[in-house]
């Protein structure tokens, strides 16, 4: 039993990469197993995380050595708290998969099933490596894996707006990678090390330099890019609107939660160099705040649902970031506690938009009046997602505003409490128009007055996530305990 | 080599850097944009690489009659590895690109910013 989990753990990374590897010759005689190929792969990566997260409890941190070379000269696989903290989201795959059987019938021709489950794959691998690795190196070789099948997801669907979307995507996200590998390159050179411990106890040693500060910086700044922090947000809207709905909820859910835990690797790196973190803690906190308010107000505007979700997806980075900033141990809470419920509940949404979108083809407020009327199920779940994501109790999203809140008025910021409600009436506003068009108008379409609820594939994942979003709403005590040691991992690696 | 306090490689990476911005940024043409960035990712590379180098370095390979002081051979191998990186990121650009164009038949930024 002591050896189980640093031999299971390279296994966590391998298995989706594999299994992304694999889809197109399963695919070969029927290009439908590939979904359910992927759902075995996605489901089973699942259940390794939770072994891995119960061996955790029990035994401690543990690391895989890959090659046999002992760290910190070889490539060490890391799995701490903080690692444990990510794993939840992937089980959101599990949910994603299913929805896409049907979902794919109408914007995929059957010939390109295959790359777009290998792709699924891919990115869920990427997001993994991502989360447990303990090497630098691989910190940029893992983000560009969910990076380069983000750019291809997105376009994925085919036709030209797609693509220039995922250009648009692309050129911005390939600038950020790039500033992450001259950091890296910088710390190698300041360091002589790459294993992320190790650089950050010799840059402790070192003295504090400008290059350790543009190296830090450079980070930082690139992964404010991969969130998508107001206002390096332009890329998002068109990118996560276009891409079909299950690529979107991956994206909006999942993907842009790389830019958050590398920025908090970058707090960590820098905890113990001297480098003050004072600026960096205010110019979050001022973007994070501005980001929920402006979010919020560009969101009001749209009319496209899906482009109305990616806007609100802006918002929350600017709670998450705003957490982070305040830097105090109800604010941290709160945003760790957010990057999952924000991602659960994205899902939800995202998916339930898909669902309607695919039964009536029409993505669009004025469109889409009345659809409750014919589709009460999903509408329902759409109903719940919102109230979760206004953060209204007893919801998901609930919980985690609440302790932002909270972190204000114990770091003595109350103003970005203020900010942070004054967010959420914005938020409150858009929900409202949309459930207001969906529940309470008559539909202007006959498509949508003639429209059936969904297949139950696509269906039943719709359904229990937006129960999980009124269930980790009520028993918030639940999430909150998994993520408290992580944030009690990282304050005391901030000294606080 | 140093150029009034400065190290003259380093000073032409920055500079290498800042030509490739400018067309990443500065050009309509997407295709011009996509060479920018290779020439940012060049001078990134350029620059990993003369971090790992020493004055009178040899090349990492202990053999008979080889001496310290030897060369880093670590930004070699990051660099080799971000070089597989860019032609990836390089070549789903262009597929991109190839797509954009067969569908508005243009691949200038300007243009298509004209299109409804």
């Amino acid at each position: 039993m002591t050896t189980l989990g640093p031999t299971l753990l390279p296994w966590l990374v391998a298995l989706p990469l594999a299994g992304a590897a694999l889809v197109p010759i399963v695919a070969r005689r029927d290009a439908r197993w590939a979904g359910g190929f992927t759902l075995v792969v996605a489901l089973v990566t699942t259940s390794l995380a939770s072994v891995l997260v119960a061996q955790l409890a029990s035994q401690g941190p543990f690391s895989a050595d890959l090659g046999g070379w002992a760290a910190p000269y070889g490539i060490e696989l890391h799995f701490d708290r903080f690692a444990a903290w990510t794993m939840p989201l992937a089980a959101l795959f599990a949910f994603v998969i299913p929805f896409s059987w049907r979902y794919l019938d109408a914007p995929l021709p059957r010939e390109r099933w295959a790359p777009f489950y290998a792709l699924m794959l891919l990115n869920l691998g990427g997001l993994l490596g991502f989360s447990v690795t303990g090497d630098l190196f691989n910190l940029f070789v893992t983000m560009e894996v969910v990076s380069l099948s983000s750019y291809a997801l997105v376009a994925v669907a085919g036709r030209g707006v797609a693509a220039w979307a995922a250009l648009k995507y692309l050129l911005l996200g390939a600038v950020s990678s790039l500033l992450v590998l001259f950091a890296v390159g910088l710390l190698f050179a300041l360091t002589g090390s790459l294993n992320l411990a190790d650089v950050s106890v010799r840059l402790a040693a070192a003295e504090p330099s400008g290059a350790a500060l543009l190296a830090l910086a450079s980070l930082a700044v690139a992964f404010l890019v991969k969130a998508a922090l107001f206002p390096l947000h332009v890329w998002l809207p068109d990118a996560h609107a276009i891409a079909p709905s299950p690529v979107s909820a991956v994206l909006s859910g999942l993907v842009v939660k790389v830019g958050i835990v590398g920025l908090l690797r970058v707090l960590q790196l820098a905890a113990g160099t001297g480098i003050s973190l004072e600026p960096l803690n205010t110019v979050l906190m001022v973007l994070g705040a501005t980001a929920i308010v402006m979010g919020a107000f560009l969101a009001i505007f749209q009319d496209d649902i899906k482009l109305m979700l990616a806007y609100s997806t802006i918002s929350n980075i600017g709670y998450i970031v705003l957490g982070i900033g305040l830097a105090s141990p109800f604010a941290l809470i709160g945003a760790f506690v957010h990057v999952f419920n924000h991602g659960l509940i994205k899902v939800t949404l995202f998916l339930a938009a898909g669902a309607i979108i695919h039964q009536t083809g029409y993505r669009t407020l004025s469109d889409l009046r009345g659809v409750a009327r014919r589709m009460p199920q999903t509408a329902a779940a759409m109903a719940i997602g919102a109230v979760s994501i206004v953060g209204l109790p007893p919801t998901a999203g609930f919980v985690c505003k609440w302790y932002i809140a909270l972190g204000a008025f114990e770091a003595d910021q109350g103003g970005y409490g203020f900010a942070l409600v004054f967010g959420a009436l914005f938020i409150f506003v858009y929900y409202v128009r949309m459930l207001d068009a969906f529940f309470f108008r008559s539909p202007v379409r006959p498509e949508v007055a003639d429209a059936v609820e969904a297949p139950w594939s696509m269906r039943a994942p719709v359904l229990v996530l937006a129960a999980a979003c009124l269930v980790l709403g009520v028993l918030g005590g639940i999430p909150i305990g998994f993520v408290e040691p992580a944030v009690v991992d990282l304050l005391a690696a901030l000294g606080r | 080599m140093t150029l009034v306090g400065l190290d003259l490689d380093y000073v032409a990476c920055v500079v290498l850097f800042c030509v490739g911005l400018y067309m990443l940024v500065a050009k309509s043409n997407l295709i011009k944009k996509v060479i920018g960035l290779n020439v940012m990712e060049t001078a990134v590379f350029a620059f990993i690489v003369t971090s790992g180098m020493i004055e009178g370095g040899q090349e990492p390979i202990v053999v008979a009659g080889s001496a310290p002081p030897y060369t880093s051979p670590i930004p070699h191998a990051m660099v080799l590895t971000g070089i597989v990186v860019a032609v990836s990121v390089t070549a789903v650009a262009l597929a991109l690109i190839a797509q954009i164009h067969a569908h508005y038949g243009t691949i200038e930024v300007d243009e298509l910013k004209e299109l409804p």
